[in-house]
């Protein structure tokens, strides 16, 4: 079995907490919510899952908060990280220019 | 959900969770001196220093205040404070005795010497803790605490299971009148407007800004730009994806309630509920920074394993890494790994740990103070004299 773990019911994200999951495993959702995800690609464990589509420079949201919005449109299943997630807030250099 | 704990109530109101006699030094110079009176006193605790001798305007005022402040920490019964020479000793002294607490000076060159000064100091604090012995716990509310959070030796569980499981007691612990006081302003950069939108008022949120801007353009002064690279290469192999998200992991230990007020670096919080302190992410600095802020004690989570306690604040080390509870667990208090293996919610690990933050409060000891793995460092900015 390989378990996700949801830390807000908010949130768009869930963690793998189970080491070598595979493209096709059904992920079994823990904390904060019930239910499987299907993987649509490999992801390691700590990395994240998307637990529905996220459009395409939408919020990503992990804790019930936003950690990043994305650069590509994802669908549930897709791993959620650096190659589709851009960081949005919280930017000495955004900050600074508001 | 228990409402109160066992303390020892001072003079001044305030309720220690221990019952310690401190032997302070003013300076570096009388460290061997604070040890070997602390050495044979049962009961006290050797509160040593570097520099202070040397330092100018803001470090000096910074080394006296949290010396000062580790000394009124209610923890302490008593402070025998050790010095060469009566103007320092004494301007430390004076900020101690407005406590009501028994304050006693050793001062080395009016003593002739070490050897007099040591015994001196035995006899000083060996007095005192005879007469803290005579006093006895009483239950007193939770409204009472004041809880400093910290963080270290980090990894992917800290921002799953540990920091949430914290945060979660922590607001249970501020549901119930009590405090906290979450630190390490590094930690916050990158999140530091998510953050900020628990402030309870503008003044407030402006004020915990400017904490995390003026932290990192002091770094910069230095050539060091702590945002830029975050989340670093290994955090992105960990599955760290923004350095909000890491942020974020770390933050979560403040829990959900309103930010109340902004402190400095060892300031006292003067409200009940969650306070940020500016200080440094090193855990024996911004443990003596909690300390002298008046916290009781603090909980302290870790990934890896970090050892390391305060003087005269209980510091318990929480888990959720499975690994480390199985690999290190003489330095570990209390488990969370549950939340992981085996699907424990974290707001039950969190109910479990506020309950233990309170046994902690009314005496059970932590591993820090057990296996004596307790640490002073203060802050310091600039060059000395």
């Amino acid at each position: 079995m390989v378990r996700a773990i949801v830390l807000n019911p908010s949130d768009n994200v869930a963690t793998l907490i189970d080491n070598g999951a595979a493209a096709a495993t059904a992920v079994e959702l823990r904390g904060e919510r019930t239910g499987k995800v299907a993987l649509k690609q490999d992801i390691p464990f700590g990395h994240k899952v998307a637990l529905a589509a996220i459009a395409k420079g939408a919020d990503v949201i992990k804790y019930g908060k936003v950690i990043g919005e994305t650069t590509a449109a994802i669908q549930a299943g897709e791993h959620v990280h650096v190659h589709n997630v851009d960081s949005k807030r919280g930017r000495g250099d955004k900050l600074k220019k508001s | 959900m228990s409402d109160s704990f066992l303390g020892y109530r001072r003079p001044d109101g305030q309720v220690g969770v221990r019952n310690l006699i401190g032997v302070m030094s003013i300076m570096d110079n009388v460290n061997p001196v604070t040890r070997a009176i602390s050495d044979n006193v049962a009961g006290s605790v050797p509160i040593t220093t570097l520099f202070v001798r040397g330092q100018y305007g803001k470090d000096l005022e910074m080394s006296y205040n949290t010396l000062a402040g580790m000394g009124r920490n209610p923890n302490l019964a008593g402070v025998v404070i050790v010095g060469l020479e009566r103007t320092s000793t004494n301007i430390v002294a004076d900020r101690v005795r407005n406590t009501g607490k028994p304050v006693e000076t050793v001062l080395i060159q009016e003593l002739g010497g070490t050897v007099n000064a040591t015994a001196d100091g035995i006899r000083k604090a060996g007095k005192m803790a005879i007469a803290a012995s005579k006093l006895r716990r009483e239950k007193v509310p939770v409204s009472e605490l004041i809880l400093g959070l910290e963080c270290g030796g980090s990894d992917t569980t800290s921002g799953l299971a540990g920091n949430p499981a914290l945060g979660h007691a922590t607001d249970l612990l501020i549901a119930a009148g009590g405090t906290a006081v979450v630190t390490e302003t590094a930690e916050f950069m990158g999140a530091e407007e998510i953050f900020a939108e628990q402030a309870i008022d503008e003044r407030v949120k402006k004020a915990f800004l400017k904490a995390v801007l003026d932290h990192e353009a002091t770094a910069m002064q230095s050539g060091v730009d702590i945002r830029g690279a975050n989340p670093v290469p290994d955090n992105i192999r960990g599955g760290l994806t923004t350095i909000e998200e890491k942020a974020l992991g770390a933050m979560a230990k403040a829990g959900t309630t309103p930010l109340v007020d902004v402190l400095e670096y060892s300031e006292v919080p003067r409200k009940k509920g969650l306070h940020f302190m500016a200080g440094a992410a090193p855990a024996v600095e911004s443990l003596t920074g909690l300390a002298a802020g008046g916290c009781q004690l603090c909980v302290f989570t870790t990934g890896v394993g970090n050892t390391i306690g305060n003087m005269i604040m209980p510091t318990a080390k929480i888990s959720g890494n499975i690994n480390t509870i199985r690999n290190f667990p003489d330095n570990i208090d209390f488990d969370v790994s549950d939340i992981l293996e085996k699907d424990k919610a974290i707001s039950t690990a969190g109910d479990e740990l506020y309950e233990y933050i309170l046994d902690i409060a009314s005496g059970t000891v932590t591993t820090a103070e057990a296996l004596k793995q307790q640490e002073t460092a203060i802050s310091r900015f600039g060059l000395t004299i």
